[in-house]
């Protein structure tokens, strides 16, 4: 199939790559980039494992195609750290043990990142709704909570 | 109890860094360089005779590296935990719609997809036993030659029947649970290479026991075990459903045939399909009690559907009948299970292991005994609860800590249950369409795998020149925490810092066996191969010591990291000293430990019965809308007696997920399946609970430290899923009167048993 050219910004880079138009961008990510943080665990939008933002807001990766970021903005689990230095989400998720097999987390990561960058101060219900997109086996959630929670505090400098 | 420094503590994971930042490598991360897309044909048909396989056109399909069938298997046919009567690649016979009839690697996965549509097959069909009713009934279609009962057991103490006759008081009741998906958020998957230098088979997938799948490969590839290598961990998810085979032998066979590097990996719709369930089963209870409310005698029957094939379905019945009569004492008792083949799901290994499907039963009828007999159900519980030094219902000696009356006192004391009354009555008040109800169950689940099944652990510990300590294990970490779990168990043995241990793991290649991650047995088992290496390593330590510091050992102790003289406090040296001069010596320190599994008093065959189980009660308040039937679980509390806790929140989130892990089972989740055919094998269609569904939460550690494990450490990663079934199901009666007897409780269900009542 021919491949189209897309130029994008994927974790603070310029990318310029071509892909074909039927692939998707978590097939991209995955098999083109070597970024394999955000997972297929349905690929078709139902569990979230495969959460990326675009343009800041969360999307399964699954359900997009790669052709469709031309211009835009992709940030990745890979890209959220800085060096060593974990962002808070990351930090929180560590500390809380928010974590069990973590083939979930990165997408629950990203989605919680697009959750507080669209409300830095979240209720409780506004934390179980911006994360209802991710499904997690593992946990029951209960600590997924405390960790956005206690992360939402320390980026507003709480 | 003693203070320690890691033991019973809020310690981080250690693989937390490497999962929070996707780093972390999982099986089916890999892409490796110039490998092949590998795909499987499934059978079209549940139960057919296989007339004709043509797969010639799918193998001159451009793109298409092999296509295989059972006639490129070099070994045997089939796989099964216990009894290897899978076949690997369907030859004349299809028993179910997730068989498999032949495997095609392509250099791209839409040339993969194309070929498996080239490959022709014509079926004669078979008749369709969807339930064991079905398969039980007289001259029903044999599924297997030795037909379709795949195994029975039958328990007896004293003279139940008798006993029940006696009883001033009998209930009875039947019990119906379905089958039950996993639904790791990792579907199987992985990647197999071969070097023909070396002849050696590489595996890469996430799974329970590498060790068991590499003597699963080798069966079937007629290979020496020596040159498989299986690399099992880290693993995305698995809860019973990985420790069988799934893309494994697969992978060899593409592997090898191809010499070429070979990824597959299911699609969701594959691993529901595929994979085994949690067995639906059928339980009829009679329970036999006096007025005062003693228990006098229980009689249980279970059927079990369980699938086509067999891999562990024996023993999850045996462990069905084990948890069936609860934690509690009956004078005599009568067990029965029988074990179905039927063409409907594969039933197999699901954490709770067979007590989930029937604990749903057991507590209900303790629930009905106690409104029978008008007393509290937390005081009948207690009342004819087991302590250490009873007889179990089955017969052994209750010989490990036995924490039940303590959760159940615990569970009494809480604001939920003491205060149920205000609480039910505030939520109806401001929810006037739900009717609120609270309820109680508990449960004793058994840890290891039982009487007469190898259950063993081995560990190596080694040395580097800075005192860096690679802890090598077979154990699979699943996400449980287990490996953070052993990194305490050593650094506190040792009085040594935790960051100075690295843990390699679940890898036939690199690490030992230590059995499989199963049965909550890993932190027991391994704990106490830790502690043994750590016995086995001291003694070294003051010999080298010793000679280094010129004292005789016997003047020597070591602490904190340092071996040193009382009498001479400026004699010492650390272990990182010792460690460095054995390794310019030309011999790195390298200690090995070793643990085998106690066994009860008891052998009533075929793995049952255990010596150690973990004790545990929970709180579940629901509210039931009584026009619409839907049940919501607001807040659920676990109570736990594992023995001791060795990271607190390691145990809080086994005791979360599995919490929520059971409301699904409970409320949501069924593998729907009619004639055979899947029906829901999608997350739109089975329903996992959400962070929108799940409840209020809270974890009350109840710790009676058992003397034979790791810091009195048993298990815990099974029972934290099991009570709040019938808790939840207790509530729905407290609220609004009805009993409901068949999973999962959906809103249809409760409003048909509410519309029946009025």
């Amino acid at each position: 199939m021919k491949e189209i050219e897309i130029k994008f910004t994927c974790n603070g880079k310029e990318v310029t790559a071509s892909a074909p138009p039927s692939l998707t961008l978590l097939k991209f990510l995955r098999e083109r980039l070597g970024l394999t943080g955000a997972k297929a665990g349905c690929e078709r939008g139902e569990c979230g494992a495969c959460t990326v933002l675009l343009d800041g807001k969360p999307v399964d990766s699954c359900l997009v195609l790669a052709v469709q970021v031309q211009g835009r903005r992709v940030e990745t689990i890979e890209g959220l750290a800085e060096g060593e230095k974990l962002h808070p989400l990351q930090e929180a998720f560590v500390a809380e043990t928010a974590i069990q097999c973590g083939y979930c987390t990165p997408g629950m990561i990203m989605a919680a990142k697009g959750l507080l960058e669209d409300k830095p101060d979240p209720t409780p219900e506004e934390i179980r709704r911006g994360l209802s997109g991710n499904l997690c086996r593992c946990t029951g959630y209960t600590k997924i909570f405390t960790a956005v929670e206690a992360a939402a505090k320390k980026m507003r400098g709480a | 109890m003693k203070e320690y420094k890691y033991i019973g503590k809020k310690v981080p994971r250690i693989d937390g860094r490497d999962k929070v930042t996707g780093r972390t490598r999982y099986s089916t991360d890999l892409y490796p360089e110039g490998m092949l897309w590998a795909k499987v044909k499934w059978s079209d048909r549940v139960h057919a005779r296989i007339v004709r396989l043509d797969v010639e056109k799918a193998r001159s399909h451009p793109g298409v590296a092999a296509v295989l069938t059972h006639e490129d298997i070099p070994g045997h046919n089939g796989f099964g935990i216990i009894t290897p009567n899978w076949p690997v690649l369907c030859s004349d016979r299809v028993r179910y719609r997730g068989d498999a009839l032949a495997l095609v690697a392509a250099e791209t996965e839409e040339a993969a997809e194309e070929a498996l549509a080239l490959i022709e097959v014509d079926y004669e069909d078979l008749p369709i036993l969807d339930t064991p009713e079905e398969s039980l009934a007289s001259g029903a279609f044999a599924i297997h030659e030795h037909g379709n009962v795949m195994h029975e057991m039958e328990l007896f103490k004293g003279d139940a029947g008798r006993a029940l006759e006696e009883s001033e008081l009998v209930l009875e009741k039947t019990y119906v649970t379905q089958f039950m998906e996993h639904a790791y958020i990792e579907t199987e998957g992985g990647v197999g290479t071969y070097d023909e230098d070396t002849g050696v088979i590489t595996i890469w997938c996430g799974d329970q026991y590498a060790f068991r799948d590499q003597l699963q490969i080798a069966r079937s590839m007629d290979w020496d075990p020596l040159k498989i290598r299986v690399i099992g961990s880290p693993t995305g998810g698995a809860f019973g459903g990985k420790d069988e085979i799934s893309v494994q032998i697969h992978l060899a066979l593409l592997a090898v045939h191809t010499r070429r590097p070979v990824r597959l990996h299911w699609t969701r719709e594959e691993s529901i399909r595929v994979g085994p369930k949690r067995h639906a089963m059928t339980t009829t209870f009679r329970i036999g009690a006096s007025r005062d409310g003693t228990l006098r005698a229980i009689d249980v029957n279970v059927v079990a559907n369980t699938g086509a094939y067999d891999t562990i379905a024996a023993p999850v019945l045996n462990l069905a009948l084990e948890s069936s009569p609860g934690p509690y004492r009956y004078g005599d008792a009568h067990f029965k299970g029988r074990a179905v083949y039927t063409n409907n799901a594969m039933g197999g290994e699901f954490r709770g292991f067979g007590a989930p499907q029937v604990v749903f039963g057991v507590e209900q009828e303790l629930d009905r005994l106690a409104e029978e007999l008008g007393m509290d159900p937390i005081e009948l519980r207690l009342k004819n609860a087991v302590e250490l030094g009873d007889i179990s219902a089955l017969g052994h000696s209750l010989r490990t800590s036995a924490g039940v009356k303590e959760t159940l006192e615990v569970a009494r004391d809480t604001e939920l249950w003491r205060e149920r009354d205000r609480i039910k009555a505030e939520l109806d008040r401001s929810h006037p369409r739900r009717r609120h109800g609270v309820g109680v169950a508990s449960e004793w689940h058994a840890v290891g795998l039982g009487v007469g099944i190898p259950d063993f652990s081995n560990i190596i510990l080694e040395f580097d020149a800075a005192g860096n300590i690679t802890m090598r294990t077979g154990a699979i970490e699943i996400g449980q925490g287990n490996l953070t779990a052993y990194a305490q168990m050593l650094a506190e043995a040792l009085e040594y810092d935790i960051d100075k241990i690295d843990v390699i793991h679940g890898d036939t290649f690199e690490s030992p066996d230590s059995g499989t991650v199963t049965a909550s047995r890993s932190v027991l088992i391994n704990g106490n191969a830790i502690l043994d290496a750590v016995a086995k390593l001291k003694p070294i330590l003051l010999e080298r010591a010793s000679r280094l510091l010129e004292v005789p050992a016997g003047e020597l102790a070591y602490g904190n990291g340092v071996v040193s003289c009382a009498a001479r406090p400026e004699r010492s040296v650390s272990l990182a000293q010792i460690c460095a001069d054995a390794v310019e010596a030309g011999a790195p320190l390298k200690v090995t430990g070793a643990a085998i599994m106690a066994v009860a008093d008891k052998d009533f065959g075929e793995g049952l019965p255990h010596n150690y189980y973990t004790y545990i009660t929970q709180l579940a308040l629901i509210g039931v809308d009584v026009e619409t039937g839907e049940v919501s679980l607001l807040r659920g509390i676990s109570i736990p007696e594992m023995g001791r806790a060795i990271n607190i929140h390691g145990v809080e989130g086994q005791s979360e997920g599995g919490l929520v892990m059971g409301q699904g089972y409970t409320l949501y989740e069924e593998v729907v399946v009619r004639e055979g055919q899947f029906l829901n094998t999608g997350f739109t269609t089975y329903i996992l609970p959400t962070s929108l569904d799940v409840p209020e939460q809270e974890t009350i550690i109840v710790e009676k430290p058992e003397r034979t494990g790791p810091y009195g450490a048993k298990g815990v990663g099974e029972a934290v899923t099991v009570p709040i079934t019938p808790a939840i199901a207790n509530a729905i009666f407290d609220a609004v009167g009805v009993r409901m007897d068949s999973l999962p409780i959906t809103p249809e269900k409760v409003l048909a048993a509410l519309k029946e009542k009025r």
